[in-house]
């Protein structure tokens, strides 16, 4: 078999490691190759010229054009040997190419279990008699990289070699067409290339690439692979992500420590810096960490190093030392070290001239214009939306949440929900992904949130969900979109036979039209389609409310409740009569579910609509039914148990149609009060108990409107200076 | 030697093992050391030598933590062992000083009552009355006499002196000096001086160390072991010592009792059953591996002399109901209510069941 021509230099190395980092720059410093193979998808071979405008960590995201989700990740940190050579083939102008299998043929297929089986390193670091294979390759490979890399090299091809002989059935099919691809693309290089080539692979396919057999072969190999139209760009990575295993190569627990060790290797004081690094990511949360401290950790991570034969201080003996002398032996700051330091929240940058969907440009824009950069670490904010400024950076984020891009969460417990926003904003840097599948909705975060939301209004089939995608409209401020939701909330009411579904979209509705007119939407739009809802679940109301089972008349009740807040509280009184008229039918009809009908009696009777008179008549009547009787007192009662310890006008409504019940009569209605009162919490029954207890003296005497003027301006005051109002 | 007293100090009992080890160990030797820290670690965790000697281990954990503890020594820095009661603290640095020093008999032991004089210095009365104040008249601390030496002192449980007592070894420890006024002099350690301090973090009744004196001190935590695989090798390891320096004719424990005693402690510590299907009641004491060991050695002790000379439910029955119940009143009821619930259940521990029922019918319950 051919043997590889000599101009051909193979560097195996581990991918995210710093020492091979340090072989490769310091081979390419002594080779000055004419052509450089690195293990990628070669479809990225167009982005190489953009290295210059790149601040890492990097990430290679490419995916299939027909369907932009399906994509993958090729991450580059500084101290990547891959990037040492993409830097250095951008500096020295020499051509680099990706020699991978096309990411074609992998985006989206499942990797074969087979080709994980063997741990190549962990193999030979067991055989050198250590129990951790990255330190074996810290201490064997990295610790000399520099001295001499080639011959380095050829020892790591040799011991790879030595291993695929071994465990050559455990090589699964994937690896086998990606070495044959390898192979294609180094004899298409030997074609074109007259000087040295240097090839940056993984150590593992060191031994595939030795020697040259026919072309015939891999060709046959690589027959049949599907074919994609793929495209990309470089996207932002952070160290956090670069932790996670992701995408390419397996991930690494502590990027933080590598590229401390790549940006210390020249001066030689990684370990000094180290600690004082770790003393003042301590010091910043108040923690105790003199320099002295910094001293004795320095004198025991080397003692350490010495007595288990390690050449310098390795992550395991700098961490041990930061837990015996700067944490004393406590794990909690020992975690803060390790995230802030061992693993970093480093993130990474891509210059101007990047091609990258118009859409992502559209979203750097905004985010310059906004002043809201992207940051992996979360962030808490509090939006005012009477501020320009603020109602647009709140625009942009519920807009990137349409499209999936979850940047900001809102925080509902932190909400005012008036003219307030809380946020908690963080940029996970896989969230590329999500803006580079929007990117065929629309070239801007607005076009494409409004295209994303008018078909969202298309396809919704039910008053639920029109109305949450006329919420989301009115939120991202997009008129078209809120014109389409509106649409489709008409068409499916009036497709809608269930009354509760109706009412059940009112209470959202309600709360964007009151506060629609902050987002720039005409709230009377919102009105209209409010009171469209109302109407059409008012008429279905008491017909609904007949021959129903007890988990729907559950549902009637919530339905009531909530169609009667947001009847207080956006519609005009025309609507609000509506809405009153149906309850009244309701409470009229003697064959209607008794939870449904106790409430909209109670609801009536709070409203002034029916007087205490005809409310007892209605206890009363519901006592001498025989069936749904309970349900009537429960409807009537439910939920209120607080109420009715604390409303001297309910309690005496009650308290009055008890006492006047005849012993017979309070003998039949005991039961279902019973059950009634048994829906409340033990905590609320006591409170009850106590309340009735203490009779008539507890009542509490009517406000009379004389109080001191000195001392409630002094509680207003301080109640104004703490909801913030100004006068 | 080992003949003829209770308690044979750690050099004195394996003082075979000392000697191969010094033998073969051609490392490099910290000042004053006499073993190479490797050979130190190799003491403390057990292997075997180039010349075939056994080295038992003494300490069976976490290897990380014993490298931490023997490169704080060898860069002259004092080690503070923190731990809950019975994780082998004074166990470890017992052995670490017959290790490095061979000597583990300079011991301060820390109570409510321990004054300076222990720490630093006292004075032999008589002497001074009719002398004067004199080098002769001086009474040194076992610190005193580890810094002349240049060997290891212990400090046991540094958090029960009192704060004021702590704090007179902030001098020692950073001027590696103690200034003896009334002589106008000072003692200055010699090389290989170091201490061993010793704290549990989970007694009542502690003095919290000053951060002054704190940051003197390499931390290192022993954890309970982390395992019940574990913690039966330890109990069953350190029975079988104590049973031969205490020439019990018993034959060694069957590891099937000492793994359910181990399991009890085990159980009532945490909570809840191994396989975490029962809550428990957690009884008042700490229940550490140390009791443990000792309900197996009584009940080592009981079966010699009073039964059959094997180990068996009701030598382990006292042992275990005086391990537990420390508190008449709740750790009685613990102790019921985990009979009842888990003893009882378990159709091969009838035997304890029975056994311990007879016990409680005898006095306690």
């Amino acid at each position: 078999m051919p043997k590889l021509p000599e101009r051909v230099t193979l560097l195996g190395i581990r991918h995210h490691g710093p020492g091979s980092a340090r072989m490769v720059a310091a081979a390419l410093a002594a080779i000055e190759p004419a052509l450089v193979l690195v293990e990628g998808p070669p479809e990225a071979d167009g982005l190489v010229a953009h290295v210059g405008g790149l601040t890492p960590p990097v990430a290679l995201l490419l995916h299939d054009e027909t369907d932009p989700a399906t994509a993958a990740f090729w991450p580059f940190a500084g101290f990547s040997p891959e990037w040492q050579a993409l830097r250095w083939a951008d500096e020295h102008q020499v051509p680099l190419r990706f020699f991978d299998l096309a990411a074609a043929a992998t985006l989206g297929e499942e990797d074969e279990p087979d080709r994980v089986a063997i741990d190549p390193l962990g193999l030979l670091a067991e055989a050198a008699g250590f129990d951790d294979p990255e330190r074996w390759w810290e201490d064997v490979v990295e610790q000399h990289a520099a001295a001499d890399p080639i011959g380095l090299a050829q020892a790591v091809a040799e011991a790879m070699t030595a291993l695929r002989e071994e465990f050559a059935d455990h090589v699964g099919q994937r690896t086998l067409r990606r070495e044959a691809a390898m192979r294609q693309a180094l004899r298409k290089g030997l074609k074109e290339v007259e000087g040295p080539i240097m090839v940056v692979c993984g150590a593992w396919h060191v031994p595939a690439l030795l020697e040259l057999p026919s072309a015939t072969a891999d060709s046959a190999l690589l027959k049949g692979l599907p074919k994609k139209k793929i495209s990309g760009t470089w996207v932002p990575w952070s160290h956090g992500r670069l932790a996670n295993a992701s995408g390419y190569g397996a991930g690494i627990a502590s990027p933080g420590w590598y590229a401390h060790l790549w940006e210390t290797a020249d001066a030689g004081d990684a370990v000094p810096r180290w600690f004082a690094r770790a003393c003042a990511v301590l010091r910043e949360e108040d923690l105790p960490a003199s320099t002295a401290s910094a001293v004795e950790a320095v004198r025991l991570a080397d003692a350490l190093a010495a007595m288990r034969g390690r050449p310098s201080p390795g992550l395991a003996e700098v961490s041990e030392a930061t837990l015996a002398v700067l944490c004393g032996g406590d794990d909690t700051p020992l975690r803060l070290v390790h995230d802030k330091l061992v693993v970093g929240e480093e993130l990474g940058m891509v210059g101007a001239g990047v091609p990258r969907s118009p859409l992502a440009a559209d979203l750097e824009r905004l985010q310059r214009r906004l002043r809201l950069p992207a940051s992996a670490i979360e962030k808490q904010m509090r939006l005012d939306l009477r501020k320009d400024m603020d109602r647009q950076r709140s625009k942009l984020l519920r807009r990137l949440r349409v499209l999936d891009v979850p940047w900001g969460e809102t925080d509902h417990t932190n909400s005012t929900g008036t003219f307030a926003e809380a946020w908690r904003v963080r940029w996970d840097p896989s969230m590329a992904v999500a803006v580079a599948a929007a990117a065929r909705h629309g070239t801007t975060v607005e076009a494409a949130a409004e295209q994303v939301l008018r078909q969202r209004a298309e396809d919704a089939d039910r008053v639920a969900k029109a109305g949450e995608v006329l919420e989301q409209s009115v939120f991202c401020e997009s008129p078209t979109a809120v014109a389409a939701a509106r649409r489709a909330l008409d068409r499916c009411a009036a497709a809608a036979t269930d009354a509760a579904e109706l009412l059940q979209a009112l209470p959202s509705l309600a709360s964007t039209v009151r506060y629609g007119s902050v987002r720039g939407t005409d709230p009377e739009l919102l009105r209209s389609a409010l009171h469209g809802l109302l109407a059409r679940g008012a008429v279905g109301l008491p017909l609904a409310c007949r021959n129903v089972d007890d988990d729907t008349a559950d549902q009637l009740v919530a339905a009531l409740d909530a169609a009667q807040d947001a009847a207080g509280l956006a519609a005009d009184d025309d609507h609000r009569a509506v809405w009153r008229d149906a309850l009244l039918r309701l409470v009229a009809l003697t064959d209607a579910h008794g939870l449904p009908a106790g409430r909209a009696t109670r609801l009536l009777w709070e409203s002034g609509d029916l007087d205490t008179d005809s409310v007892a008549a209605r206890l009363h009547r519901a006592v001498s039914a025989t069936a749904g009787a309970t349900a009537f007192v429960a409807g009537f009662l439910r939920g209120s148990a607080a109420l009715l310890a604390a409303d001297d006008r309910l309690f005496a409504l009650i308290d009055n149609w008890l006492t006047g019940l005849s012993p017979e009569a309070f003998a039949d209605a005991l039961p279902l009060l019973r059950r009634a009162v048994g829906e409340f919490s033990s905590a609320e029954r006591r409170t009850l108990g106590d309340r009735v207890m203490a009779g008539d003296s507890r009542a509490v005497a009517a406000p009379t409107g004389d109080w001191d003027e000195d001392r409630a301006e002094r509680l207003a005051a301080h109640v104004r200076e703490l909801i913030g109002a100004t006068s | 030697m080992t003949e003829s007293v209770l308690r044979p100090s750690a050099e004195q009992q394996y003082a075979a093992e000392l000697e191969a080890l010094a033998a073969v160990d051609d490392r490099p030797k910290p000042p004053m050391w006499r073993l190479s820290p490797q050979a130190v670690v190799r003491y403390v965790l057990g292997g075997e030598l180039s010349d075939g000697t056994k080295i038992t281990p003494k300490y069976v954990g976490d290897r990380r933590i014993v490298e931490v503890a023997v490169a704080t020594l060898a860069t002259d820095r004092a080690l503070l062992l923190v731990g809950v009661p019975g994780t082998a603290k004074s166990w470890l640095s017992e052995h670490l000083a017959a290790a490095v020093s061979g000597d583990s008999t300079l011991v301060v032991q820390g109570t409510a009552g321990t004054s300076e004089e222990s720490v630093r210095y006292g004075w032999n009365y008589a002497r001074l009355i009719a002398e004067g104040p004199s080098e002769a008249a001086l009474v040194p601390s076992p610190v005193l006499r580890a810094m002349r030496t240049g060997a290891i002192a212990r400090v046991e449980e540094l958090t029960r002196m009192p704060s004021e007592v702590q704090d007179s070894l902030i001098t020692v420890l950073s001027e590696k000096a103690l200034p003896v006024p009334e002589l106008n002099f000072q003692v200055q350690a010699v090389p290989g001086f170091s201490i061993i301090a010793t704290a549990n973090d989970r007694d009542r009744g502690v003095n919290q160390m000053s951060s002054a004196l704190a940051r003197r001190f390499n931390t290192v935590v022993l954890p309970p072991p982390a395992s019940e695989d574990a913690e039966v090798e330890i109990v069953s390891s350190r029975a079988a010592q104590l049973g031969r320096a205490l020439q019990l004719p018993a034959e060694p424990p069957a590891l099937e009792e000492v793994r359910r005693v181990v399991r009890v402690f085990r159980e009532l510590r945490g909570g809840s059953t191994v396989d975490g299907r029962t809550q428990l009641k957690k009884p008042s004491g700490s229940l550490s591996t140390a009791e443990a060991i000792s309900v197996i050695t009584s009940g080592m002790a009981l079966a010699a002399h009073f039964g059959d000379g094997k180990l068996g439910a009701d030598e382990l029955a006292s042992g275990l109901l005086g391990a537990v119940v420390k508190d008449r009143v709740s750790d009685t009821a613990a102790w019921q209510e985990y009979l009842e619930a888990v003893v009882k259940e378990r159709p091969e521990w009838r035997d304890l069941y029975r056994a311990c029922q007879d016990h409680d019918l005898a006095g306690y319950a």
